[in-house]
């Protein structure tokens, strides 16, 4: 914390990241990042259960994007895994996210998910950054800043003694 | 708390920003000051007819951009594989907020 005293706002508002504003932004910023993904996979699993067929169709009409011949080589030959995959891992990514558990990994997911959406959308007319843009870098800042370290469980599960002796896995919480 | 950075992590800093705010930014001014489309899609008329193209290949701009991403990642990998430097260094940053 600042002990500027010339200027006494320093310690509320200086970006540290144990700023009382920073770490409160950033657990809202996670939530609401993690509440888009699980509305969008839970929707889709109470219309279709694990059974969205859109999925690979999307995929496959992926034809010259800037990720090549990988979006549609998946969606012709990982039907089997997209189709339930999309609900399923967008309800798991988006409770991991707003829990604040395995973080890390589960922001990766959704960034993941997002560039496959920002190439596939392409809805580039009002130029490159868009809502999806927007979305990839929200999972890349949430991963960035480890933000399921404010008011999230990965503030208690790092503190676990099975993470305690091995901090690598800090990488994966956070 | 005071964390030393490698030549490699100004490396990928430096490669990743670079690459993102090349495909963003930069090659977007491009395409703004070359004149309609503004945007990085094809412009229409009412009839659907594309009048415009964008200079730049949008897959060429959302390619650097995803590239910059890579780097990224690919940093991440690179210090989740190294040995950690000094140890628990993150760990003040997980107590301080508690309180």
């Amino acid at each position: 914390m600042s002990t500027n005293t010339a200027n006494p706002l320093a310690g509320e508002f200086e970006l540290a990241m144990d700023g009382p504003l920073t770490a409160y932004w950033l657990a809202i910023l996670r939530v609401l990042t993690g509440w888009w993904f699980f509305h969008s996979g839970v929707t889709k699993l109470l219309e279709g259960g694990l059974a969205y067929s859109y999925g690979p169709i999307y995929m496959q009409g992926m034809e010259g994007t800037a990720l090549g011949p990988i979006p549609v080589w998946m969606g012709n030959n990982l039907a089997w895994l997209i189709a339930p995959g999309v609900p399923l891992f967008e309800t798991l990514i988006g409770l991991a996210v707003m829990a604040g558990v395995l973080t890390r990994l589960a922001a990766f997911g959704g960034a993941f998910f997002m560039v496959l959406f920002w190439t596939g959308n392409a809805g580039f007319g009002h130029g490159l950054v868009n809502s999806d843009l927007m979305g990839l870098l929200l999972f890349v800042t949430v991963m960035i800043l480890a933000a399921g370290r404010y008011y999230g469980l990965d503030a208690v599960i790092e503190k676990m003694q099975f993470v305690q002796q091995r901090p690598k896995l800090r990488y994966l919480l956070g | 708390m005071t964390h030393t950075k490698t030549a490699i992590d100004r490396a990928a800093m430096a490669v990743s920003g670079g690459l993102i705010l090349l495909g963003v930014v930069v090659l977007g001014l491009i395409e703004t000051l070359a004149g309609q489309p503004y945007g990085a899609a094809p412009l229409t008329n009412d009839a659907g007819e594309v009048v415009a193209m964008p200079l730049i290949d949008p897959n060429l701009r959302t390619g650097l951009v995803i590239l910059g991403l890579v780097v990224l990642l690919l940093w991440g990998l690179y210090k989740l594989a190294t040995p950690m430097a000094g140890g628990n260094t993150e760990t003040a940053a997980v107590e301080t907020t508690a309180d």
